[in-house]
């Protein structure tokens, strides 16, 4: 699967990251990303807390099924990856990458009006572990009448 | 079963954050995605929109097992919930509530059909957990209670009205003084054009009498023509309703003959709530905050109240009119009054009829347009000819020349509309009501009338 420049540059970008996955009788968990980077075309790793998302990150190394979507609150523009992830430790780079994060994505809530004491509920990388995708489908979530459809997964020629 | 209990968790079923909803394809694959709405339906049920997803509702076909997360509107704390899929509603309550949160939410987002609802489905709450907390949350302000003897007495008031413009005055002082409401806007209508007038409001530095709203526009509009409340608890992100036309004043008001809605420029909550007797609408109850989440479910019950008890008041005004016609007509309908005493060289002021929109201007200042514009015409024209300042209902609806609407002309409302703005704008002709049915104009001076086509 590639991800095309533009589409990098959005999940990098300070937009609402939440991430899905399953436990072994396949019933859905939900947790927080706080910070993203886009590696190769197609892979993606994302900061999750692993102190305030623990069945996230134990249904991502049982079974490592993902589904994660990114979306901007200011425009409502919206998209999800799927694919299968791993999980390794965090490192200062990834510290500094999720710190980043959370002072952008505060702001640009803050500009629209939700106040930091709100945000930070959700805004935490204390226990920062990286789930890192190999993004097999990539879906378009914005409203609107292509909501659910896939992006192609190779560009067209 | 569930630890926490769904009725303590009021502030994550204001659509104010986002909800999130988690399912599993039969193969495993996981789906997250956001919802605009959730509702609480009982103790043991959540219903959920379903806009658009196919993708959530071929997984819940296969496994109806989710997890729902949930946010507080005021201190951001995250409740996760088990669910399964019990069914899909595609009618009934649950659905006009839902319908209507997502009509006017998405009509203020400008995404008006874009979100049309396709469907609700209906969840059994299995468990409910809060999410850890990383930093501590302030304690929010108690919700207000409602001060129900005072509620009672507003609403006593309110029933005790007989005229129009008692009834609009009893219950702008029941929102302020009873409920606590610091902004509040009373509407009638719609009229056979389709539209809402403003005839008072509490709170606002121009009162916005006359101002008009379209049946099915913004708010108030979609309150009345779904015959249910509509309720904003965050505008933050949202565009504002008629934000550009509120900055107007007096002289926008005399250049585009169009008087602007009373509004908070910076209103983060808003609640509309239709007058509806007999389930026919009669006008629109507005209130609106500076503060988020300001109006929960006890507010919300206490505008209901009153907005009963005015929608009955408002249409017995009409009927108690109506049905005392040869009273009023005996007080003397086109009788010439006394000349006053003090009748040397009385000013003289100018009036200006527009006849393509029955438009009125006094002294270069707009008064309003349409059937009122008409009304006021007509009875200078009278007090011209025949030296005729009292008037009745009977007579203006029985008037050939004022083309009044068969259906339902709204007679009182256009006159409590035009009696208000002339006080508005302090004119030299003035409306009293010395009883029901009953119309004197009040002349300061000499109208000269005038007549033009455009």
């Amino acid at each position: 699967m590639v991800i095309d420049p533009e589409l990098a540059a959005f999940l990098a970008g300070p937009v609402m990251t939440i991430v899905g996955s399953r436990d072994g009788r396949n019933r859905a968990e939900i947790g927080r990303g706080v910070g993203t980077r886009v590696i190769t075309a197609g892979v993606v790793e994302v900061v999750v807390s692993g102190w305030q998302w623990p069945a996230t990150l134990a249904n991502l190394r049982a079974n490592g099924a993902a589904a994660i979507t990114f979306a901007n609150p200011a425009d409502y523009v919206c998209y999800q990856i799927k694919g299968q992830a791993a999980l390794r430790p965090a490192e200062a780079a990834d510290l500094a990458l999720s710190a980043g994060y959370i002072a952008a994505m505060t702001a640009a809530l803050a500009a629209l009006g939700v106040e930091q004491a709100l945000s930070a509920q959700w805004l935490t990388n204390r226990g920062p572990v990286v789930v890192r995708t190999a993004v097999e489908s990539v879906f378009i979530q914005t409203p609107g009448p292509r909501a659910g459809t896939a992006m192609p997964a190779e560009p067209p020629a | 079963m569930i630890g926490i209990r769904l009725a303590n968790l009021t502030a994550c079923f204001e659509g104010v954050i986002p909800s999130v909803l988690s399912t599993v394809a039969a193969d495993g694959t996981p789906n997250i995605s956001y919802l605009s709405h959730v509702v609480m339906a009982d103790e043991a049920h959540v219903a959920l929109s379903n806009q658009f997803f196919s993708k959530t509702k071929a997984n819940l076909q296969a496994n109806p097992r989710a997890t729902l997360l949930l946010v507080d509107g005021r201190d951001g704390r995250q409740f996760r919930l088990a669910l399964t899929f019990a069914r899909t509603l595609l009618e009934g309550p649950l659905f006009e509530k839902i319908g209507g949160l997502l009509a006017a939410s998405s009509a203020q987002v400008g995404l008006a059909g874009v979100m049309r609802l396709r469907s609700v489905d209906l969840f059994r709450v299995e468990a409910v957990a809060a999410c850890p907390v990383p930093v501590a949350t302030r304690p929010g302000a108690p919700a207000p209670v409602p001060d129900l003897p005072a509620i009672a007495a507003a609403v006593e008031a309110i029933a005790d009205a007989r005229e129009l413009t008692a009834v609009v005055d009893a219950t702008l002082t029941a929102l302020q003084e009873a409920c606590g409401f610091d902004h509040a806007v009373f509407l009638l209508g719609p009229d056979e054009t389709g539209r809402l007038a403003t005839v008072g409001s509490r709170g606002y530095d121009r009162s916005g009498v006359g101002s008009e709203i379209v049946l099915g526009e913004g708010l108030i509009g979609m309150a009345a023509a779904r015959r249910h409340p509509v309720k904003v608890s965050d505008m933050s992100r949202i565009r504002r309703y008629g934000a550009a036309a509120r900055a107007s004043g007096e002289e926008e008001e005399d250049r585009l003959r169009i008087i602007a809605l009373p509004g908070l420029a910076d209103a983060m909550s808003q609640l509309a709530m239709p007058l509806v007797v007999h389930g026919e609408v009669q006008g629109v109850l507005f209130v609106e905050s500076r503060r988020r989440l300001a109006f929960g479910p006890e507010a919300e019950a206490a505008l209901a109240v009153v907005a009963r008890q005015a929608a009955a008041a408002v249409l017995l005004a009409g009927t108690l009119v109506a049905e005392t016609p040869a009273q009023a007509a005996q007080e003397g309908d086109g009788q010439p009054s006394p000349p006053p005493a003090d009748a040397v060289a009385p000013r003289t002021f100018r009036v200006v009829h527009h006849a393509f929109d029955d438009s009125l201007f006094i002294d270069g200042a707009y008064v309003i347009k349409g059937v009122a514009g008409r009304l006021l015409m007509h009875m200078l024209e009278a007090s011209l000819r025949d030296g005729c300042t009292d008037f009745t209902n009977r007579a203006l609806r029985l008037s050939r020349s004022l083309r009044l609407p068969d259906f339902k002309d709204n007679l009182e409302t256009r006159l409590l509309l035009l009696q208000r703005r002339l006080d508005e704008r302090a004119l030299p002709v003035r409306l009293l009501r010395p009883g029901q049915g009953r119309i004197r104009l009040v002349l300061e001076g000499v109208p000269v009338l005038e007549t033009t086509g455009s």
